[in-house]
C-alpha cells in the first residue's frame, strides 16, 4: 500500500471513543479489513490514523439470555456466528445469512458490525438482522443511544452514526428468539460471490417478515406480515419497497423479477 | 512499528511500516515467498496463511495487527525434509499444475480437516471456495483431500466442479 497511516490499537473502550471524539474524520476504524484496507489500497480512502477495535476483550463476546435476547459485540466476526451453538438453537436466521457471505478466510475476518457499518445496499448481514427487529447500540465518549437497525440505514453506503461515535453492539431482542427463516442470494457462481440480489423470509413469533438486499439504496424490509399472508400479497408488498437499480451485475427488471421469485420460493419453504 | 510475531515457530522482532500488508511483510521482510499474492483483495485466497489458528487472506491483513499474534504459513507444513501427509496427497493426485494456488490450497484444507475431519466433496468445495485454481485442476485437489481424509476410493467418479 502506498498511502501511509498511523496505527493505534487501544486496549479500552473508553480510551477508543476518546481517541475518536479527538482525531476527527481522518481516523479510520479497523475491525476485519476486509473492506477497508481494498479500499485503502484502491486509494479510495485515505485514512491518517487507522484504529484497531479488536484489542479490547468485550469486543468479541456473544451473550444470550433468555430475558434480553442476543448480544454481538463489535468485533464478532461471521465465522463466530457461525460456530456459536446458541445462535444455532434460536437465531437460525443469522447463520444462514452469515453462511452465505464471501468465503471461508473472509468469514474468520469479517464482522458482522462492520457488514452493517459499511452500509453496502448488499449487505447479507442485514436482511436477518431487519427480520430479527435488530437494535444498534451506538457510543461517543459523551452519550450512548440505541437505534432499530430499521432507522440505521440511510443511503448507499451511509448511516446515522456520527463522526464522533461507534457501533459497540447489535441485540436482538428475546422475542425474535426461536424465529424460523431462510435466505436465498442470487449468485453467478455457488462460492465466493457478490449477491445480485438476495432474499430473507422468516417467521418471527405471529408475523411474517421479509427482508431484501442489493434491491433499493439500502437493505430493506416490510413490517410484520399476517403469516397466512397469499402469496400474490407478499410479492405486492416487497415489490414497493424495492428500488432496483441496472448495473455491471445485471439489470433493475431482472432484479425485480427475481426479488418476486424468491419471495414466492422461500414463503413456500418457510411455512413448509 | 517494532513488531514481536511467532512465524512458524521462530520469533521475530521487526520494525514495520504501518501501512505494510502481513502479506508482504513474510515475503520482503522475512523472506518467506512460499505465500503468493494473487489479487490482492481477498477475491483469490493465494495469501492464505493461519493467523493466530484461524485462516486468513493476508493480503487484507496489516502486519502490526499480527503483533504478539502467531502466523503459520506453507513454509511450516513439511518437517525435517519430510512433506506433510496433505502435501503428499497433493502430489499423489496430482493436485499441482502451476503451483501459483497451492499455498493457499494447502492452508485451507488443513483448516477444513481440523474442523470437519471426515469432510464430503460438498463440504470441501465450500471449505476451498475463497481459493481460485486458474489451472482449473480443482478436481485433483478434491481428491487429494478426500484421500487424507478418508473418504477417496480410487474407483469413485467425481461430479466436475
Amino acid at each position: 500500500m502506498i498511502h501511509r497511516f498511523s496505527y493505534t490499537a487501544p486496549t479500552e473502550l473508553t480510551d477508543l471513543l476518546a481517541l475518536l471524539e479527538t482525531a476527527g474524520p481522518g481516523a479510520k476504524l479497523l475491525a476485519g479489513g476486509t473492506d477497508l484496507l481494498v479500499n485503502i489500497r484502491n486509494g479510495l480512502v485515505k485514512p491518517n490514523t487507522v484504529v484497531d477495535v479488536k484489542r479490547i476483550p468485550e469486543a468479541h463476546a456473544i451473550m444470550s439470555d433468555n430475558t434480553k435476547g442476543l448480544r454481538i459485540g463489535w468485533a464478532v466476526t461471521i465465522n463466530d456466528i457461525l460456530k456459536n451453538t446458541d445462535i444455532a438453537s434460536s437465531y437460525q436466521l443469522l447463520q444462514t445469512c452469515a453462511h452465505d457471505l464471501a468465503s471461508y478466510q473472509v468469514r474468520n475476518r469479517a464482522t458482522v458490525v462492520g457488514n452493517i457499518v459499511n452500509a453496502s445496499p448488499c449487505s447479507d448481514m442485514a436482511p436477518a438482522l431487519l427480520c430479527l427487529d435488530a437494535s444498534i447500540e451506538i457510543a461517543s465518549s459523551k452519550a450512548y443511544r440505541t437505534v432499530p437497525v430499521r432507522q440505521f440505514f440511510t443511503g448507499v453506503k451511509r448511516t446515522v452514526l456520527n463522526p464522533d461515535e461507534m457501533v459497540i453492539g447489535i441485540t436482538i431482542p428475546i422475542q425474535s428468539k426461536g424465529a424460523k427463516g431462510k435466505y436465498r442470494k442470487l449468485k453467478r457462481i455457488q462460492g465466493h460471490d457478490l449477491g445480485i440480489i438476495g432474499v430473507a423470509v422468516a417467521q418471527v413469533g405471529d408475523g411474517m417478515r421479509i427482508g431484501v438486499s442489493s434491491a433499493a439504496p439500502t437493505p430493506v424490509a416490510t413490517g410484520n406480515l399476517p403469516l397466512d399472508i397469499s402469496v400474490s400479497d407478499a410479492i405486492a408488498v416487497v415489490d414497493a419497497l424495492i428500488s432496483p437499480i441496472s448495473d455491471v451485475r445485471c439489470t433493475k427488471e431482472y432484479r425485480r423479477f427475481m426479488v418476486s421469485e424468491f419471495t414466492r420460493r422461500l414463503l413456500v419453504e418457510v411455512r413448509a | 512499528m517494532r513488531i514481536n510475531v511467532t512465524v512458524n515457530g521462530i520469533a521475530y522482532e521487526r520494525d514495520v511500516a504501518e501501512n505494510r500488508t502481513l502479506l508482504r511483510f513474510l515475503r520482503e521482510d522475512l523472506g518467506l515467498t512460499g505465500t503468493k499474492e494473487g489479487c490482492g483483495a481477498g477475491e483469490c485466497g493465494a495469501c492464505t496463511v493461519f493467523f493466530n489458528g484461524k485462516t486468513v487472506n493476508s493480503c487484507m491483513v496489516l502486519a502490526v495487527e499480527a503483533n504478539e499474534g502467531t502466523i503459520e504459513t506453507i513454509e511450516g507444513e513439511s518437517s525435517g525434509g519430510m512433506l506433510s501427509t496433505l502435501q503428499e496427497a497433493f502430489d499423489r493426485h496430482h493436485a499441482v499444475q502451476c503451483g501459483f494456488c497451492t499455498a493457499g490450497m494447502i492452508m485451507s484444507a488443513r483448516e477444513l480437516i481440523h474442523h470437519t475431519p471426515h469432510p464430503t466433496v460438498d463440504q470441501i468445495q465450500e471449505g476451498l471456495e475463497g481459493n481460485f485454481c486458474r489451472c482449473t485442476g480443482y478436481e485433483q485437489i478434491i481428491e487429494a483431500v478426500l484421500d487424507v481424509t478418508g473418504g477417496y476410493t480410487a474407483k469413485e467418479e467425481l461430479l466436475h466442479v
